[in-house]
């Protein structure tokens, strides 16, 4: 026979649990969930274990033996008998009064932070599962005790108090309990959101638990995050990590962007930073943090693909699928001299539609529009309204190609202003 | 000698760029309700309530550093972290508390504007929908900010309150004395008096708005003793202010013996005293005051209850968005204006019983907040020192006391 109950977290907690002979055996404070929900076939966390008080003392035990009955409405604990859960059991589960209910965790379809007023589980056979979670205007009714009574009066107007689930395969919890002893928990579902979305969330997250959070995501996905972050947050994420974990991050990202960030930062971190990184990317992030903050130099990117002009289409091809460049330096390619002179552009479309043997010299637009990396950045909006350009050539004074400003590296700046001027 | 100024200019920079919660709150606090508050307390007991800003004046810095430690610290507002630590019941209570009681602040906030615009001939019918409709114009459109920076640097006027003082020539030997030796009597009159003044001075809803505020501005703890300055700039600012409006209604409306109900009422009584200038400066400071508040009082609030609820918050969302969060505001506003509007509004017991919820929920919050911030848990090695404790417990203790006190003396006479 398979039976089927359905119950809130917060109609059990706080009740008494009685054993087979109706005994009471203490209240119940507190129920453990598998950390990994994936661990199950189902893909929701099993309930391994309950916290009960009694006469003063905490006890942890097996879930196993327990069951919850529904009784006139009203739900009971019900032990058939008692085993005590062993001190590694209990660690590897995550607690759902403590680390779940009223706290935030992710809604991964509404890509951000949601507060938890209830837990609704299931028993089925002789498992319960936690299955999903309660962030409506019910839970919170029911949390302060006046759920049935608004529902009634609700009912005789003929319309229901807005209630609202999520599943659990649809949220990430962040246990915020085991935040102090960083026992790892993988947040593989937050795979799934983009850098932006997870960034935002970070950024409403407090402070532990943001960088919490940020430690658990790989290199990759951490570096495009933190791209995405404010200044003030980028600066708490960077101080929390330890100098190696933040120098690997920082070596995935843009060097362009890596100087803004390490701009905010303080000048002895700055430089134990520096010395972590791979040479080259720090040696690039040096230069741009030798430019003052009003120069263009200071914002350009440095990672650009220049040419030869006699080089063919082909071997232009070829080049590309060797370095695997970041779209954006793939977009806008620039022709060079000998002395590393800016002299033309071409783009990703005048080498696609060319046939291979034709050299670049033939393909290339000469005399660029190019910015000094000297020049105030108050002048680039000007240049990119004036020449409809996504990117701009940066040059030094002797002509010689130093990097290039994107439209995403100056936008955010245009819109601040835009926006204090309002 | 060069180096040493350079250095003085960077710390300045420092300063002023990290400068703001603290003075802010301080302004705000002078609101409408403060304003009239301090001056019928004047009017009726001259100097001899004065005293009471200097205990205040202690527990609201203690209080204030605390909200902006946590506020460091956990990068969490206070809302967020009594949710996340003391359940939906305890938080229940506190924010419906603070909902009724920030509906009638910004109903007192509108009688000042409605007050001090009348002192310039301007009728309430008129001037309280124009600002009310200004003010939810200005925030939700998104130009807070600048708003805000406006009435920061207007909230300077509130200084003029120096120069009404001045100028109804207190006897600053008298006000000494009374500091040091208070002539009071000790009646249900005078407690509810000092537990207004004290409940004007540290509203709860200022612990949220302060704690909100060090995060919005991303305040680390290497900046702590610039933020403690701040603290204690808004502080001074917020008490002297207080002081120089007690001054000026004591040395005038209280030797002459006239009785005030409103704020309203003392820029109007300071006329034939002190002169048409004295009035008309007392009416636009009220003004201001009362503005900046009616600003960011509906604001905050629902900001707060949505953040406790788990609504989703804030100017930057959309309507759809957020509609919790903007039915809140614009109910809030709606209804403080609309109260006003009232021909014959019940308006002295409607403060009377803000005041009353106030001074109710501030006990629950202090409470709330020194437990917060002595669980190690949450602030590490940021707990409390013993001495933040005496006094945060003693300013519990002491409000506590007051409030039953002044239960038990109703009760027998």
């Amino acid at each position: 026979m398979t039976s089927i109950t359905t119950f809130y977290l917060s109609r059990v907690i706080g009740q008494k649990a009685y054993d087979s002979r109706n005994k009471c055996i203490g209240i119940v404070k507190d129920l453990l969930v598998d950390r990994d929900s994936s661990a199950h076939s189902s893909g929701h966390p099993v309930v391994n274990g309950i916290k009960i008080k009694h006469d003063k003392l905490i006890a942890f035990y097996s879930f196993q033996n327990f069951h919850i009955e529904k009784i006139n409405g009203k739900t009971k604990v019900i032990c058939d008998q008692l085993t005590e859960l062993s001190p590694e059991n209990i660690s590897n589960n995550m607690y759902l009064v403590e680390a779940v209910l009223d706290n935030q965790i992710v809604d991964l379809n509404g890509r951000k932070l949601v507060r938890v007023n209830d837990v609704r589980l299931v028993t089925i056979t002789n498992d319960t599962f936690a299955v999903a979670v309660d962030i409506g205007i019910e839970g919170l009714l029911r949390r302060i005790g006046i759920a049935k009574p608004m529902k009634f009066a609700f009912s005789i107007f003929g319309s229901a108090i807005p209630s609202k689930f999520i599943l659990w395969e649809d949220v990430e919890t962040i246990d915020y309990s085991n935040l102090n002893i960083k026992l790892s928990k993988s947040y593989a579902k937050l795979q799934t959101l983009h850098p932006s979305d997870l960034a935002d969330i970070i950024e409403d997250l407090g402070r532990k638990a943001s960088a919490e959070l940020f430690s658990a995501l790989d290199e990759e996905q951490a570096a495009d995050v933190l791209e995405e972050l404010e200044v003030e947050t980028q600066v708490h994420i960077i101080e929390s990590l330890s100098i190696e974990k933040a120098a690997d991050v920082l070596d995935l990202m843009p060097a362009d962007e890596v100087a803004d960030i390490l701009d905010a930062l303080g000048d002895e971190k700055v430089e134990l930073l520096l010395n972590e990184m791979e040479k080259d990317t720090s040696q690039e992030v040096r230069e741009l943090l030798d430019y003052p903050n009003h120069e263009v130099g200071s914002i350009m990117s440095t990672e650009v693909m220049s040419f030869n002009r006699h080089k063919t289409v082909e071997d232009v091809l070829a080049e590309l699928r060797a370095k695997k460049p970041e779209a954006e330096s793939l977009y806008n390619l620039f022709v060079i001299n000998k002395k590393d002179v800016l002299i033309a552009t071409f783009s990703l479309r005048d080498l696609v539609i060319s046939a291979p043997e034709m050299t670049i010299d033939k393909i290339m637009k000469p005399s660029p529009v190019r910015l000094y990396d000297d020049q105030e950045v108050d002048e680039i909006a000007e240049f990119i309204s004036k020449y409809n350009m996504l990117a701009i050539p940066v040059v030094d004074r002797n002509e010689v190609l130093q990097g290039m400003v994107v439209i995403d590296d100056v936008i955010d700046d245009l819109m601040n202003k835009r926006r204090m001027n309002k | 000698m060069f180096k040493n100024r350079k250095s003085f200019f960077q710390r300045l920079g420092i300063f002023l760029a990290i400068l703001g919660p603290g003075i802010i709150t301080g302004s705000v606090d002078n609101d409408a309700g403060g304003i009239t508050t301090y001056s019928v307390a004047a009017a009726i007991y001259g100097y001899n309530l004065i005293w009471t800003l200097i205990p205040s004046f202690i527990v609201l810095i203690v209080i204030q550093e605390m909200n902006a430690r946590m506020g460091i610290v956990t990068g969490k507002g206070l809302a967020d972290l009594i949710r996340e630590n003391a359940g939906v019941k305890v938080t229940f209570f506190i924010f419906i508390g603070l909902l009724i009681a920030d509906l009638g602040n910004t109903t007192t906030e509108f009688a000042g504007v409605a007050g001090s615009m009348e002192v310039f001939g301007v009728s309430k019918y008129i001037s309280v929908p124009v600002v009310g409709f200004l003010i939810w114009f200005l925030v939700v459109k998104g130009t807070y900010k600048i708003a805000e920076r406006i009435f920061l640097l207007f909230s300077v006027s509130l200084l003029m309150y120096v120069v009404s003082a001045i100028m109804g020539k207190p006897h600053w030997g008298e006000i000494g004395t009374s500091i040091i030796h208070p002539q009071l009597e000790i009646n249900t009159k005078s407690i509810s008096m000092i537990i207004g003044i004290i409940g004007t001075t540290i509203a709860p809803w200022m612990q949220f708005y302060m704690q909100s505020s060090v995060i919005e501005k991303g305040l680390k703890m290497k900046q702590y003793k610039y933020t403690l300055i701040d603290i204690v700039v808004g502080c001074v600012a917020t008490v002297v202010v207080a002081f120089f409006i007690m001054v000026a209604c004591a040395s005038t409306l209280h030797e002459n013996g006239v009785q005030i109900n409103e704020a309203k009422d003392a820029a109007l009584a300071l006329k034939p005293l002190a002169g048409d200038f004295a009035s008309q400066i007392f009416a636009f400071g009220l003004f201001i005051a009362s503005i900046f508040s009616a600003t960011i009082l509906p604001l905050a609030t629902a900001f707060y209850v949505c953040e406790a609820f788990g609504f989703e918050a804030g100017i930057d969302k959309k309507w759809d968005e957020a509609k919790e969060f903007y039915v809140l505001y614009t109910g809030i506003l709606i209804i403080g204006a609309a109260i006003i509007l009232i021909p014959n509004a019940p308006l002295v017991s409607i403060s009377l019983w803000t005041q009353v919820i106030n001074g109710m929920l501030l006990p629950v919050v202090l409470v709330c907040m020194i437990l917060l911030v002595n669980n190690k848990k949450i602030m590490g090695q940021y707990v409390n020192k013993p001495i933040n404790n005496i006094i945060g417990w003693g300013a519990i203790v002491v409000l506590i006391g007051l409030s039953a006190a002044l239960l038990v003396l109703q009760l027998f006479q």
